[in-house]
């Protein structure tokens, strides 16, 4: 009998081990915006944990162990989709994710699902690149597709976690008013930067372009995912002589070797913007990581460069 | 786009036209709207025509990016189904400063021979995959080669696995059919991935490059904060190191392993493999080597990553090492040496270490040490292939390879190899590995 009741202690002490008592829902995010935005609607009811860091290209990372752990426990997933995370997710949700987190479950929410995707290509030839049939996925860039994203996010955290869908609900709303008010602030100010004309490393701009109404006269990349080549780079060097460059733009991710040569050959300021936030950032990152930006943006779009 | 604006334009002109007539004083100013109007309006489409033209010269040179007209082809809604498709093209050439290739003091398969020498393609593969439904995903690659003057299809992998959709306890597996099996870091992955243009040692001399026998598997990741994951399996026993299988239920495996980050940038997983076969007649050495009785090999693997600035796009360093131990007890045979069955009950052992360093995306540099332990030598197999004359047998490796895209590596390899005593052969490869078709996921 003591035996007995020793088994039972341990296979109940195993389980409080597994899962906490109080356990908070658990979201497996790709990117750290991902993990940013679901900390806005989520609060203190979830705990979100991201993938991929800011020095990382979320494209290139592998299915290490510790994502197949962390996948194993998460309840929902919160990624980019549209081929983003192509090259290890399929291998995560195969091989330990829960049923929950299968494609076409409430628990696998793929941001590029629900906002208006650009550059989705018609002619797809590998000849042309890394490029994604589904078309960019770099959506979040684009402040006002995180307003659809956090209300679809809510509303599926309702159903995954039904006792809390009034707190869900009543943070978003709250999110989103805040947002509402930052967006107009940001869209004012981007009247100025209108047309503002850039050179970017990859095509991971395309949604800040279209939002800011920026443009984009080049990339340093010869094709999406194809290293800058000097035969390229001295075509840029030309162009950039033509018509005038306010920025060279990269991640953190991107090497800076391409665009610190281009721009000691032609004095544009070569500019390391955010793109994304901190891998552990708290609530308030996702602004923070917009006003960043556009600050960057404002103060190299009103600096006159020696090139010109 | 011009036509139809200019339809409905007119349209809309005539119609202005018609509902006014009943005012007769105002015609005149009427009149003399429209006219102002048809001077706005050609302007205006004078201005959306040139703008066309600019678009249309546009759409020119970047027509990756435009939209397809919708009548480009017939739609064939059935090939939505099709799985992924993705090929592997191979190829390499070669050049060996010794004429022959023998590993010492061990039966070798055929697949575990140094490669052609001159110019040569290797396997190319061809992988089809595919959800099968809810519950299951399915998987066939098949390589062809060239054997003996011929043209040959070997089907490496055709399994079915269970997705988490099946009501399986979350994180456990089963895979069936035919499949690269969980044994060290190596025999899992297809050979297009691997780092260098040859396998190990290791490989060739106990797996015959890899196992991948039919069979069904069972794994499952435990519910531990870090990864963790034991499984084991059941084959049929008819891939080598097993061989001649007569119960169809010739070998099985166990295995655990654990994994984790240390830190942003730097990952490892480390493992123990056992692999127990029944080998009715593992034939080797071109036919002449068989060896019947049970044979059990043990395996541990070790791999480490680290990415200097957190983005292994950007540069990383791999170290890989692998360990086997095997255990043979039956008898061996030598056709060629005429040494009949010998009583055989013995181990042996084998490893490699490898390091790859990624200096720049686009370029890597490698380093590779393999060694194999021979067992001793029964007195009735002095003088056959199983006789290491004590020379245990090893290679040393360096690589660099390009990378120009996800989808195409070129490389060049240097191997010395002394797999017999005395025996120096100096190898140079160049390689090239290019896949087209589906984005294939590698794992860790």
């Amino acid at each position: 009998m003591a035996r007995k009741s020793s088994l039972i202690a341990m296979v109940l002490l195993g389980m409080a081990f597994a899962s906490p008592a109080f356990a908070k829902i658990r979201i497996f995010a790709c990117e750290p915006e991902w993990a940013a935005l679901a900390r806005e609607v989520g609060g203190n009811r979830v705990e979100a944990f991201s993938a991929t860091h800011k020095q990382q290209d979320p494209h290139h990372i592998r299915a290490k162990p510790s994502l197949i752990a962390s996948m194993r426990h998460a309840d929902l997933l919160f990624c980019s989709g549209a081929g983003l995370e192509v090259g290890w997710l399929p291998i995560l949700l195969r091989q330990a994710a829960p049923a929950d987190l299968q494609p076409g479950q409430p628990g696998h929410f793929m941001a590029a699902d629900y906002v208006s995707v650009l550059e989705k290509p018609a002619i797809v030839d590998r000849s042309l690149g890394d490029i994604h049939p589904e078309g960019n996925p770099h959506v979040h860039l684009d402040a006002r597709n995180i307003v659809p994203l956090a209300q679809e996010l809510s509303r599926r955290l309702a159903i995954v976690d039904p006792p809390n869908a009034q707190v869900y609900a009543e943070q978003t709303d709250a999110f989103v008013r805040r947002w509402s008010h930052k967006l107009a602030g940001w869209e004012a100010r981007a009247a100025k930067l209108e047309g503002m004309p850039l050179i970017v490393h990859h095509k991971s701009w395309a949604y800040l372009v279209h939002w800011l109404g920026l443009k984009q006269v080049a990339t340093l990349e010869p094709r999406p995912g194809i290293q800058p080549t000097p035969g390229h780079l001295n075509e840029l060097l030309k162009i950039s002589r033509t018509q005038p460059v306010k920025a060279i733009l990269r991640t953190p991710y991107d090497p800076s070797e391409a665009s610190g040569w281009l721009s000691s050959k032609t004095g544009i300021p070569a500019i390391t913007l955010p793109y994304t936030v901190e891998k552990g950032a708290a609530t308030g990152a996702l602004q923070a990581l917009f006003e960043e930006t556009i600050a960057l943006l404002e103060k190299a779009n009103k600096a006159d460069h020696a090139g010109q | 786009m011009i036509r139809p604006i200019f339809g409905q334009l007119s349209a809309v002109v005539a119609m202005t036209w018609l509902v006014s007539p009943a005012f007769a004083q105002d015609t005149q100013a009427i009149r003399k709207e429209i006219e102002a109007l048809k001077q706005t309006y050609e302007t205006r489409i004078s201005e959306l025509e040139s703008r066309l033209k600019d678009v249309e010269e546009k759409k020119k040179a970047h027509s990756a990016e435009t939209p397809a007209p919708a009548s480009s082809g017939r739609s064939v809604f059935g090939n939505s189904f099709n799985p992924s498709i993705g090929v592997v093209l191979n190829g390499k050439a070669s050049s060996f400063s010794r004429g022959t290739s023998e590993i010492a003091g061990f039966g070798v398969g055929e697949e575990g021979e140094r490669g052609k020498e001159g110019l040569a393609i290797d396997e190319s593969e061809l992988n089809f995959s595919a959800n099968v439904d809810d519950k299951f995903y399915g998987s066939l690659t098949a390589a062809i080669v060239r054997e003996g003057g011929e043209d040959k299809i070997e089907l490496e992998e055709a399994y079915i696995q269970t997705l988490p959709g099946t009501g399986l306890p979350t994180g456990s597996r089963i895979k069936a059919g035919r499949a690269f099996w969980t044994l060290g870091y190596l025999n899992e992955h297809h050979a297009h991935a691997d780092d260098f243009a040859d396998r190990p040692l290791p490989y060739r001399v106990y797996l015959n490059k890899a196992f991948n026998d039919d069979g069904i598997q069972l794994s499952y990741v435990l519910p531990t904060g870090f990864y963790s994951e034991i499984g084991g399996g059941a084959f049929r026993g008819d891939d080598f190191p097993a061989g001649g299988s007569v119960s169809g239920l010739g070998a099985w495996s166990a295995f655990a392993r654990i994994g984790g980050d240390i830190g942003n940038s730097q990952s490892w997983r480390v493992g123990g493999y056992v692999l127990g076969s029944d080998a009715n007649g593992r034939i080797s050495n071109e036919d002449m080597v068989t060896f019947i009785g049970q044979s059990r090999l043990y395996a541990a693997d070790l791999r480490y990553t680290w990415a200097p600035t957190g983005n292994p796009k950007q540069s990383e360093v791999i170290l890989q090492g692998e360990y086997f131990h095997r255990d043979d007890d039956g008898t061996y045979e030598d056709a060629d040496a005429g040494t009949g069955p010998v009583a055989f009950d013995d181990d042996s052992s084998g490893w490699y270490i490898q390091g790859v360093y990624k200096f720049a995306p686009i370029w890597r540099v490698g380093a590779r040490y393999a060694r194999m332990s021979t067992p001793g030598t029964p007195a009735g197999l002095v003088g056959s292939a199983l006789d290491s004359g004590g020379h245990d047998p090893d290679t040393i490796s360096v690589m660099g390879d390009w990378t120009n895209s996800e989808f195409g590596r070129i490389r060049l390899q240097y191997n010395r190899e002394e797999l017999s005593s005395g025996a120096d052969d100096n190898q140079l490869l160049l390689q090239y590995i290019m896949s087209i078709g589906a984005h294939g996921a590698h794992a860790y």
